[in-house]
């Protein structure tokens, strides 16, 4: 019973991280479109578009691979939720968690991006394969300071665990942006190329490489990827908030933190321009190494 | 700067006898009327000898009651700041005309295009036979004999057109109230 | 399991309805027509709140837009983007030169009635249409999306005989690839 219970509380919670997801892409839209003095579709609009790419014939592949590639993509966002606590006090939406599972996040958030360039590698197209050797590029620039904010954060806290961050924030009353402020700099500064929007969206630039390594895939492969973009969009912004901003006790809190959250890499897109790849990769290796390295010695002395 | 054509002209003419020059005083330009046999050899000692190292422009003229093609070499030099118009006539039944692609290797675009464009064969050139053209099946099209209109109603599919067509101008004055202006007036149907 | 219509009919209607409100169209700009779609889809004119967006590559993208004149070397790569598109899928003729030929009705290399090569469900008409004339054919598109009208791709999945006839008739050398979704 108990366990049929977890199942569906799982399940429950890809359907609301999808709900919400979505909502917020569209939402996204539309402030991308007001800040353009534009109309700008309605929140809904991802929904239609996932759904008519849902219902469009899909007649093309390009091998086994490819057509693993946004399965590998899915089953990394899922996962990624499944670790990640959405509420404090668990509930539907308790999930798994050990003793640890920070690090396996950080292996496991990475494990779609491989599986999608292996999938884009199949295709043979010239686009998808610069769109993966920049996409990876660029995760090598975001990574290093987001692994030495949670490896400070970890120093810190002695734990390794996300709930244990979210205990130690409900102890001491603070949300660990405050106590820890280095590392939730170095974790932010991440976090805008971690969500490709511009300017670091040289991985996609439809203008310049049709879509990077998604441009072979129409119809229900990119109904998949749209799909798991959400979720994992809900899963990071989540686990942000578990960490930094002291978890969230109902919904309406998490879905107001998580907004707030959202909306740093949004409007900081929104005014700029496209950075070249390694320019994006400079970036990252210079102010976010910086509060990254500052918030090791912080850790470490305090 | 007449000087420097006087000159040139003197250089010119030693070498090569029948180049008849024709001078255009206020400008830095100079002509060469040549056989076509001479292109190679004159633009070669022009271009080794008396600095004339760029080569601008090769342009055609389709002399149609003439029954010939003109061609024109244009080239400088950055030196003297002239101008050398080597102009040259070749017939356009069965044109052939001197490969000058080892002189400056920007000639190899020209000449295809006029290969394709004009059906001049360039002796001993050696490219791909089609240029822009891809499949084409009619004449040389840039001809000035070829009718462009004809062959596109062999060609395409043409959408026949109303039978009510007419002049809609009268209707347009009724409505917006003005005039046609006199230079307009002859152009209506 | 029975044969429900009605609910068939439903199940349409959404579908048909979601097709309607998110059209992902690829401008193939070919021709002076590629300069009216960045104020289509800017500020003033706003395609997106319609639910009309640029699409990158012909696989994710639903309407192909050919704006302006097709030389018969542009038309082989057309008819290669049209192929690779996905159902279902819809062309848009864009200027007077899709129609009849517009300026270049003479001209020895461009065609002249576009729908003798590709199924074309929406003409808009000018020289250059304006914008507001752009909008109104992305509404008569979804206006007959909506109605179940637009089967385009089927009549040239029925017809491929002819069009390729016909194609053929332009490049006979083409060796054209296997058109099999």
């Amino acid at each position: 019973m108990e366990l049929f219970l977890n199942i569906l509380g799982a399940i429950a919670t890809v359907i609301l991280a999808f709900i919400v997801g979505m909502s917020y892409g569209g939402i996204v839209r539309k402030i991308t479109a007001r800040v353009q003095n534009r109309k700008g579709p309605p929140w809904y609009q991802n929904f239609i578009d996932a759904y008519k790419l849902y219902s469009k014939t899909t007649a093309i592949h390009h091998g086994w691979m490819h057509r693993m590639g946004p399965a590998f993509l899915m089953v990394s966002s899922v996962v990624t939720l499944m670790f990640v606590p959405v509420l404090n006090n668990g509930g539907w939406f308790e999930n798994m968690n050990f003793q640890g599972d920070l690090i396996f996040l950080l292996y496991i958030m990475v494990f779609g991006s491989l599986g999608m360039a292996l999938g884009a590698g199949q295709t043979g197209n010239p686009n998808s394969a610069i769109g993966v050797t920049r996409g990876l590029s660029q995760m090598v620039g975001f990574e290093i300071p987001w692994v030495m904010a949670l490896v400070a954060m970890m120093i810190q806290y002695k734990t390794t665990s996300i709930t244990g961050f979210i205990e130690v924030q409900q102890e001491s009353g603070t949300w660990l942006m405050f106590s820890s402020p280095f590392a939730f700099i170095a974790a932010v500064l991440a976090m805008l190329g971690m969500f490709r929007y511009s300017p670091f969206d040289i991985v996609g630039a439809p203008s310049e490489l049709a879509s990077g390594p998604v441009s072979e895939n129409g119809g229900k492969y990119l109904f998949t990827m749209m799909s798991s973009g959400s979720i994992f969009t809900f899963a990071k912004l989540t686990l942000y908030v578990d960490l930094f901003m002291g978890g969230a006790n109902n919904l309406l809190v998490l879905l107001i933190k998580t907004f707030a959250l959202y909306m740093v890499p949004v409007l900081y897109g929104l005014v700029s321009p496209r950075y070249r790849t390694e320019q994006a990769v400079r970036y990252f290796w210079g102010w976010p190494l910086f509060f990254g390295l500052l918030a090791i010695i912080y850790a470490v002395i305090f | 700067m007449q000087k420097l054509k006087a000159n040139l002209i003197e250089h010119i003419n030693s070498g090569f006898r029948d180049a008849v020059a024709k001078d255009y005083p206020n400008e830095n330009r100079l002509d060469f009327y040549v056989n076509k046999q001479c292109i190679p050899s004159i633009l070669t000692y022009a271009k080794d000898r008396l600095g004339y190292i760029h080569l601008s422009h090769i342009a055609i003229v389709d002399w149609l009651e003439e029954g010939e093609f003109e061609l024109i070499y244009i080239i400088w030099s950055p030196e003297e700041k002239i101008k050398m118009f080597v102009r040259t006539r070749v017939e356009r039944e069965n044109p052939v005309m001197p490969n000058i692609d080892m002189i400056w290797r920007q000639a190899n675009t020209y000449e295809r295009e006029f290969r394709e464009m004009y059906g001049i064969q360039f002796q001993g050139l050696e490219a791909p036979e089609e240029f822009i053209l891809e499949d084409w099946q009619g004449p040389p099209p840039m001809r000035r004999d070829f009718d462009t209109e004809e062959y596109a109603n062999e060609t395409f599919f043409h959408r026949p057109g109303r039978e009510d067509a007419g002049d809609v101008r009268e209707e347009i004055i009724k409505r917006s109230r003005e005039e046609i202006p006199d230079f307009a007036k002859k152009y209506s149907r | 399991m029975s044969y429900d219509k009605d609910s068939h009919k439903i199940f349409d209607f959404i579908q048909n309805w979601a097709r309607k409100h998110s059209i992902w169209v690829l401008a193939y700009g070919t021709g002076c027509g590629a300069i009216e779609i960045p104020p289509t889809m800017t500020s003033r004119y706003d395609a997106e709140r319609l639910g009309v967006r640029g699409a990158a590559t012909p696989r994710q993208a639903d309407v192909l837009l050919i704006t302006g004149y097709l030389t018969t070397k542009t038309l082989k790569r057309v008819i290669r983007v049209y192929e690779q598109m996905q159902d279902p899928k819809y062309v848009i003729g864009f200027g007077s030169c899709t129609i009849n030929g517009g300026m270049y009705y003479d001209s020895y290399n461009t065609i002249k009635v576009l729908d003798k090569y590709l199924p074309v469900d929406v003409y808009i008409n000018g020289c250059m249409p304006r914008p507001e004339a752009v909008l109104a054919g992305f509404a008569k598109l979804q206006q007959l999306i909506a109605e179940g009208k637009a089967n385009g791709a089927q009549k040239y999945k029925e017809n491929l005989e002819w069009y390729r006839e016909n194609q053929k008739r332009i490049s006979p050398h083409w060796v054209m690839p296997e058109y099999n979704w």
